[in-house]
């Protein structure tokens, strides 16, 4: 993507006006789609302790018997989530929202070497890999690889970047085999957990310390995916606190372009971390964590774009007489990213956030929280410029929450809203309603309506690169993007081997960024509108005791309009951004001699904006465990393709090629 | 929609077949493991908990040693008693199935009174019997039985293992005193995972 932008730019520097307006409009477009989406500035940071969102069951289906709880070690019988211990009926998700939890068991029987790659089972997520490093990540619309309307947290810190709003995929990352879950929630939840939040919430939640005791090592390496090596200690400072710290490294080769040739594109990570965890008392649970990381990236140019960061992380959570709780959480996290000639950009953010629950009378169960957050960045000039190139953005939030039972046990309203204050529009308000029908014990259905805004960012406001003839300058009153979203939603678990839920929306969208030539000059303003609706099903069947099967499939009809007096012809063609049809099945078999299959594949249809064909790809994994404390696998990923574009335009486009690895997995 | 089954039907052939052979490729290596596979039941599951720590128990039984003289002979199985109303239903004797430890069978014995029970290798005492524990724990003393249970305070009046729930997760605490007063030989892989408590 860096590279796009440098090419586009050297040829503005040439040629006649109108000929550098088309350029300079499709570079900027460039240069917007690289730096991605101006997404909210303030998301807030809802403690993954959420209370209303709990995972559905398309997930979780019961086992069949016992063989498969005694097939396990151990350590996976004490990880095992018993979700209803002493009932006898299966439970039904109680969440009024679409969605869907990717359990550690997913991840490791996918192959999932980091979490795009473990995102892209989810019903609803377009995942698309650009490059080596690089993704292009969103849910129902709007992807690119600024994709800006999909908040990401990682145990309850946001990690997208106050820069344009959306997610450097390649700094968030994390050991695969403490991951515990990740929850993939659809739809505005602007409500709970901020603006920015506009299409989705992805929750990245990693193991408690006292679920990682002993010491895991892991390593292996492949075609493409060259080497790696993870350690893992974790053990129990005295009978309330236990604690880990895990040491990674990875190398991955590089992705070849659409001719065959080299991308140079190269990528190495080191990450190191650790985590606490305290029950001082039953009620009490302190959290410290913590990682840092460096990594550098091979470009065309031969100079290294270099990353390295870190962040710390404390929460604190209380449960309080009468059924309610409380918690407070505090982060601070520091980013570098420089890309050579480009731009550097250094980011230290803190963040305060206080969650309140608490049960009021028979009829509400309100939820409020108050938060505070100042990101500071200093931007090193290069052909992309930030004026100021200093700034300190604060964001303060409210929210607040109620449920209420209306017929007890069959229909509960909730509503909340959240206000927040930010730096570039003053205040925001996102309010939402969503209705919950459990039809029975085996069935329920939701609805719900909620107002979304993405407030801008450094690349709307700030942002400004400067040709003769034609240049961008950012535009100091840049609105937010607002969305309307009706969303509707069924789901079942009619036997304990069949689960699935349906989730469908229509999302009205005003003021999204557009690009307006105002001459002389470029600018972004907020002359779009768009509508979008679609379709996302889910499904866990167990036929038998050893044979699972997981689907997926989302339809997304994306559509936008100039408004009179736009001149921009550009942006609405970005709406090919986002694949019609998705659909992905993975069979897993639990064999014996303790061997386990899974073939997964998924469909994608055609991005016809990049002229990105429809593909379908096919990964594999077989495992083995001789003895209870090794597992021995081999993964092949893409496996139906040398090689396949996934975004991107031509020429400079990188591909995704047919890959295998093979892994270790030692635990002590 | 249509557009969705035409955009399949164009897919080369090759990724058809491929999918649909996602499901088939499964069957060819299953086709061993089919013979072994349990039968559908018709008969209700025990609830997933018992299941659950039914296997715990196999893993109990693996990494612990009684003393020899527990043993008549090379092949005497392991006895795993069951004392009180039993929770287990069928749980115990599928997940025992075909399972041998250190060349030992795993055989299950169950009563309501305490003494049909002495020559037990593992103990599982129910629910049913809490007001009765500390009986039941001195009819025991001396002999080199691992008794479990899922009671408050189970080990820290004397009992080797105690089930309990943290974070909807079934966790277990040992009383490694208490075993190793009896001659129980408990492997570190077992201790490390347990919380360890001390007799009161």
């Amino acid at each position: 993507m860096r590279r796009k932008s440098i090419g586009h730019r050297q040829k503005m520097l040439t040629g006649s006006a109108s000929r550098n307006k088309r350029r300079f409009s499709s570079g900027i477009c460039a240069a917007l789609l690289a730096f991605a989406t101006i997404e909210a500035r303030g998301q807030d940071i809802k403690p993954t302790t959420a209370p209303s969102t709990e995972p559905s069951q398309s997930s979780a289906v019961a086992a069949a018997g016992p063989t498969k709880f005694k097939k396990m070690s151990l350590d996976e019988l004490m990880n095992v989530e018993v979700t209803s211990v002493s009932r006898h009926e299966s439970t039904i998700g109680q969440s009024a929202a679409a969605i869907d939890v990717i359990s550690q068991d997913d991840i490791r029987r996918s192959g999932a070497t980091n979490i795009p790659e473990a995102l892209r089972q989810a019903p609803g997520m377009e995942v698309a890999q650009i490059d080596n490093s690089t993704w292009a990540i969103s849910a129902r619309g709007f992807n690119n690889n600024t994709a800006n309307k999909l908040l990401v947290l990682m145990d309850g810190r946001s990690v997208y970047t106050p820069l344009y709003s959306g997610v450097f995929w390649d700094v968030q990352d994390t050991m695969m085999q403490d991951i515990d879950r990740i929850e993939v929630i659809r739809g505005p939840a602007g409500a709970l957990w901020g603006a920015n939040a506009v299409n989705g919430v992805v929750n990245v939640i990693t193991k408690d310390a006292q679920d990682t005791q002993g010491l895991l090592v892991s390593g292996g390496g492949g075609t493409e995916l060259r080497n790696f090596e993870n350690v893992r200690y974790g053990w129990a400072i005295n009978s309330t606190t236990d604690a880990r710290i895990y040491v990674k490294h990875f190398e991955r080769g590089d992705t070849p372009l659409t001719n065959g040739s080299d991308g140079n594109d190269t990528w190495m990570m080191d990450q190191t971390g650790f985590r606490i965890d305290s029950r001082p008392t039953p009620d009490e649970h302190l959290t410290l964590q913590g990682d840092a990381y460096q990594g550098s990236r091979d470009n065309l140019n031969d100079a290294d774009t270099g990353v390295s960061g870190g962040n710390i992380l404390g929460r604190w959570t209380q449960k309080m007489n009468g059924g309610g709780d409380m918690s407070l959480q505090t982060y601070t996290d520091i980013t570098n990213r420089a890309i050579p000639l480009l731009y550097n950009e250094n980011r230290g953010t803190f963040d305060v956030d206080f969650q309140h629950h608490i049960p009021v009378g028979d009829w509400n169960d309100v939820t409020w929280g108050l938060g505070y957050r100042i990101s500071l960045d200093h931007v090193k000039d290069g052909i992309i410029q930030f004026v100021p190139n200093n700034r300190a953005e604060q964001l303060f939030s409210f929210f607040a929450q109620d449920e209420i039972p209306i017929v007890k046990d069959k229909l509960r309203l909730t509503v909340g809203a959240k206000l927040e204050h930010n730096d570039f529009t003053g205040f925001e308000f996102q309010p939402n309603g969503r209705l919950l029908w459990s039809i029975d014990k085996k069935q329920a259905a939701w609805t719900a309506v909620s107002r979304a805004v993405r407030t801008p960012t450094q690349l709307e406001d700030d942002l400004q690169i400067v040709a003769p003839g034609a240049s961008l300058i950012g535009n100091k009153h840049f609105q937010s993007e607002r969305v309307i979203a009706y969303e509707v939603g069924y789901r079942m678990q009619p036997t304990n081997w069949l689960s699935a839920d349906v989730a469908a929306f229509y999302n009205d969208y005003h003021h999204l960024r557009s690009l307006e030539f105002r001459p002389p000059i470029f600018s972004e303003e907020n002359q779009l509108q768009g509508q979008t609706y679609g379709v996302e099903v889910g499904s866990t069947v167990k036929p038998t005791d050893w044979w699972t099967l997981r689907g997926a499939y989302t339809f997304l009809h994306v559509r936008f309009q100039a408004e009179p007096g736009s001149t921009d012809t550009s942006s609405a063609a970005t709406a090919g951004n986002d694949p019609q049809n998705q659909a992905y099945l993975r069979s897993s078999f639990d064999l014996c001699h303790n061997v386990e299959f899974d073939c997964s594949g998924r469909w994608v249809s055609e991005l016809p904006n990049q002229q990105i064909p429809g593909y379908v790809s096919m990964d594999a994994r077989l495992a083995w465990k001789p003895i209870d404390q090794l597992e021995l696998s081999v993964v092949a990923q893409n496996l139906l393709d040398n090689q396949h574009p996934e975004f991107g335009t031509l020429p400079g486009r990188h591909e995704i090629q047919r890959s295998v690895y093979g892994m270790f997995t030692f635990r002590w | 929609m249509i557009r969705a089954v035409r955009n399949f039907m164009n897919l080369p052939s090759l990724a058809k077949v491929s999918l649909v052979s996602l499901l088939s490729l499964g069957w060819i290596l299953v086709a061993p493991s089919i013979a072994g596979a349990q039968p559908a039941t018709t008969q209700p599951a025990p609830s997933e908990e018992y299941q659950i720590k039914a296997a715990y128990i196999l893993n109990f039984v693996q990494y612990i040693d009684w003393p020899q003289a527990t043993f008549s002979a090379a092949d005497t199985p392991f006895t795993i008693g069951v004392l009180g109303d039993d929770p287990f239903g069928p749980a115990l004797e599928q997940t025992f199935q075909d399972e041998t430890i250190a060349g030992r069978k795993l055989v299950v014995k169950r009563s309501t009174k305490i003494e049909d029970l002495q020559s037990c290798h593992l103990l599982f005492i129910s629910k049913s019997e809490k007001d009765h524990i500390p009986e039941i724990l001195a009819s025991l003393k001396d002999k080199s039985i691992v008794t479990v249970s899922e009671l408050d305070q189970f080990a820290q009046r004397g009992g080797i293992v105690n089930f309990y729930l943290n974070n909807n997760k079934i966790r277990f605490e040992i009383n490694a005193n208490a075993a190793e007063k009896i001659s129980l030989k408990i492997h570190s892989q077992l201790l490390k995972r347990a919380k360890i408590v001390n007799s009161d």
